[in-house]
């Protein structure tokens, strides 16, 4: 009775709170990510409501694994919130399909155009215009326990002239295996089925020389999804499984930290985690090259203004204000992530060169970071790919799995009659 | 005249009582599925795009779902699963209603024990599960292995294509049976007890009286659950959604289900017509399958 009563109390002033105020409602979706990075967004908009009195934003944090079904769902009932953030290129078909706001319009953002790295510029443009901001970029390599590391006689590489090629990299693995590590390779498979697949092994197939699609017409992904050297790079993966070096079954986050797993091939979001557990063992080893080149990921979450929103010039205000280089600090430093303006990057002692996690940096500046296919294909894409990963770490046929995804791909891309630019 | 018009009032009366039901059924049931019909000859997108507007695109998702791998691998699934679940849960949950029907001092205990997992939800129950089913620590892994004195190499069952739909089956009768254990406990004890004594009297074994008494005056409580059951088999989403989405799965055609390609072709690929177009040749196969069985069970009844 005690707990009602609050609750009706609680709902009261809050309600007062808004009203009394008169402020105009901004509603924010972020996907609820790792502890401190939800933390940090919860802290960001505390900080917003209490400077804007006019403006006051009404979160909402929603499961990382569902995010993307519950953003199309909302999509297809014109519920979407003002502010909301996508995945990496997921942002691109609701660009094309008008669900989204161009951003040039709104000064106070596309002044901060000069000012981004350009990977997050180039994630966030589609056909000529601005239509999302990130308030950091990924970094993707593998972490290492020096321990266990040293103790198999494994050499550590520490910059990018440095890294393995595949055959050290099996190596690696397989001594790693003989000094007693369980399952050397922590691939994060307990992740599941999802965006992790592509954003994690396409960058596999693109070192051996494959891609996800051609990416000068992005019009077909026969020949390229399903090439030789992108079922090279899934039957090597699949060969790890069967030697023992991965734990494609794994439900357990831990592996690296509890030891069982001596690398983790994984993003900057386990660094707190990492280094909390690890401590001065933990070390960031460059992206190795499985083919002819080290290939590694890029992009992150990113942000839209949704076309259904009421206020879209206090949705900007509240973007700039994300945008601004504490707020990126703030959530970069949560979770470990890259700041995306150049201000912020360089406040940042983890990037800065001889820091943690400069050999991102070295991988974004140096070319080794591909961006995820930027085409309205791309939830389709990552469907189907994440399906054929799945498929061929339970053991199937690599090529067939791949031509499945292969044709699946092809046809959307026909049925949306090769998804023409907006005018 | 008199007589015409106290014909004619109650006519409206029916329609009056019935009428919030229809609505409801109409609006909930009936439109949404002509909507689906109407939809699976589109090119309905679930994110819906001014460059593109949903056009009419004849049958092609029909002959794309002929052609369609994943589709019939996903109705194999189900048959297939049906054919065991039906069976198997509704002549357990017959049995363990005999069970805890007896007049025994702890019998109330084991009812509420036999029910207690209808009472969890179907998503906990898969999650507790796929922990028992893990390949290195997991109990059922262990346990084979102890009762075997270390013989049995463990299985990675949800991740094995031979296995996986017989796991998901057995996690689902654990689940389930309970309920359709009470539908039968409630049929039981509405038999009259003095059929079962006169029984006695001439000397009819217990096979004998469950033969000849329980089953014959259990029909119309059989036929319910053989009916639910089956729907529900159709039906089967929950616990295979959760499995093949903790971690890797099995390859996703040994396990995934209609409803289950359903949600992913409309709702990760947005291809909402396509979706729909398998919604419409499922629902067409369930009734079928469910028309068939009441025919069939209807016959028996009256023979």
């Amino acid at each position: 009775m005690r707990f009602f009563k609050s609750l009706i109390s609680l709902a009261l002033l809050s309600s007062l709170n808004v009203y009394a105020q008169n402020a105009t409602k901004v509603s924010v979706w972020v996907h609820a990510g790792p502890g401190p990075e939800a933390n940090a967004y919860a802290e960001s908009v505390k900080l917003f409501n209490q400077q804007n009195k006019d403006i006051q934003i009404e979160l909402a944090k929603l499961p990382e694994g569902t995010y993307n079904d519950q953003v199309n769902a909302a999509a297809l009932s014109k519920k979407l919130p003002c502010l909301l953030d996508f995945d990496g290129p997921n942002v691109y078909n609701f660009a094309w399909s008008g669900k989204i706001v161009p951003l040039d319009s709104f000064p106070e953002l596309a002044a901060l155009k000069s000012e981004l790295l350009p990977s997050i510029l180039k994630q966030g443009t589609y056909n000529g215009k601005l239509y999302s901001l990130g308030q950091y970029d990924s970094g993707l390599a593998i972490w290492g326990n020096r321990a266990l590391l040293t103790k198999a006689g494994v050499r550590i590489p520490s910059d990018l002239k440095s890294a393995w090629n595949l055959k050290e990299f099996e190596a690696a693995l397989q001594k790693l295996k003989a000094s007693g590590v369980a399952q050397p390779l922590d691939m994060k498979f307990n992740y599941g089925v999802g965006e992790w697949f592509t954003y994690g092994f396409s960058p596999i197939l693109q070192s051996f020389g494959g891609d996800l699609i051609d990416r000068t017409t992005y019009k077909n992904t026969k020949g390229f999804i399903n090439s030789d050297a992108s079922v090279k790079a899934l039957s090597t993966l699949q060969s790890w499984a069967k030697s023992g070096y991965v734990n494609p079954s794994t439900k357990d986050d831990g592996d690296f930290i509890k030891g069982k797993s001596a690398l983790s091939y994984v993003g900057h979001w386990v660094y707190q985690d990492y280094k909390k557990a690890l401590g001065n063992d933990l070390v960031l080893i460059p992206m190795p090259a499985f083919g002819s080149k080290a290939v590694t990921g890029a992009g992150s979450w990113n942000f839209g203004i949704s076309s259904d929103c009421k206020a879209p010039k206090a949705a900007a205000q509240v973007l700039s204000f994300l945008m601004s280089e504490s707020e990126i600090s703030r959530v970069t430093q949560a979770n470990g992530a890259m700041p995306a303006t150049k201000k912020a990057l360089a406040a940042s002692t983890k990037y800065r060169s001889g820091g943690d996690l400069a050999i991102y940096v070295q991988q974004a500046t140096q070319g080794v970071s591909v961006v995820r296919p930027e085409t309205p294909a791309y939830p389709v894409i990552t469907a189907a790919f994440a399906e054929a990963v799945n498929n061929v770490m339970a053991g199937q046929d690599v090529k067939k799995e791949l031509d499945k995804a292969a044709k699946k791909i092809d046809q959307n891309i026909q049925d949306n009659r090769g998804f023409p630019a907006p005018k | 005249m008199q007589s015409r018009a106290s014909l004619s009032t109650p006519r409206i009366t029916p329609w009056l009582f019935a009428s919030p039901a229809l609505l409801l059924l109409g609006l909930f049931l009936i439109a949404p599925f002509v909507l689906a019909l109407v939809l699976s000859f589109t090119d309905q997108r679930l994110v819906t795009s001014d460059q593109l507007p949903t056009e009419f695109v004849g049958l092609r998702n029909y002959e794309r779902l002929w052609e369609d791998e994943s589709f019939w691998a996903a109705l194999q699934n189900n048959l297939w699963f049906a054919a065991w679940v039906v069976p198997l849960q509704s002549a357990l949950a017959l049995g363990l209603a005999v069970l805890v029907n007896q007049k025994l001092t702890l019998s109330r205990v084991f009812r509420s024990i036999y029910f207690m997992p209808v009472a969890v939800t179907m998503s906990v129950v898969a999650v507790i599960w796929s922990l028992l089913y893990a390949p290195d620590a997991g109990l059922i892994n262990r346990f084979l292995q102890l009762i075997s004195a270390g013989a049995f190499q463990p299985v990675d069952w949800l991740r094995d294509p031979q296995w996986v739909l017989p796991a998901i089956l057995l996690l689902s009768i654990w689940q389930g049976v309970g309920f359709q254990m009470l539908i039968f406990l409630a049929g039981l004890q509405s038999i009259n007890p003095d059929l079962y004594e006169a029984a006695n009297l001439d000397n009819a074994s217990a096979w004998q009286q469950f033969l000849y008494i329980t089953l014959p005056l259990l029909k119309s409580s059989i036929v319910f659950v053989l009916i639910t059951t089956t729907i529900y088999a159709f039906q089967l989403y929950t616990q295979v959604q959760v499995i093949s989405s903790s971690g890797t799965s099995a390859p996703i055609d040994s396990m995934r289900t209609i409803v289950m390609l359903m949600v992913h072709e409309g709702f990760k690929s947005g291809k909402i017509g396509y979706a729909s177009a398998i919604s419409v040749v499922f629902f067409l196969i369930v009734f079928t399958i469910s028309m068939l069985q009441r025919f069939v069970l209807k016959d028996k009844a009256a023979a």
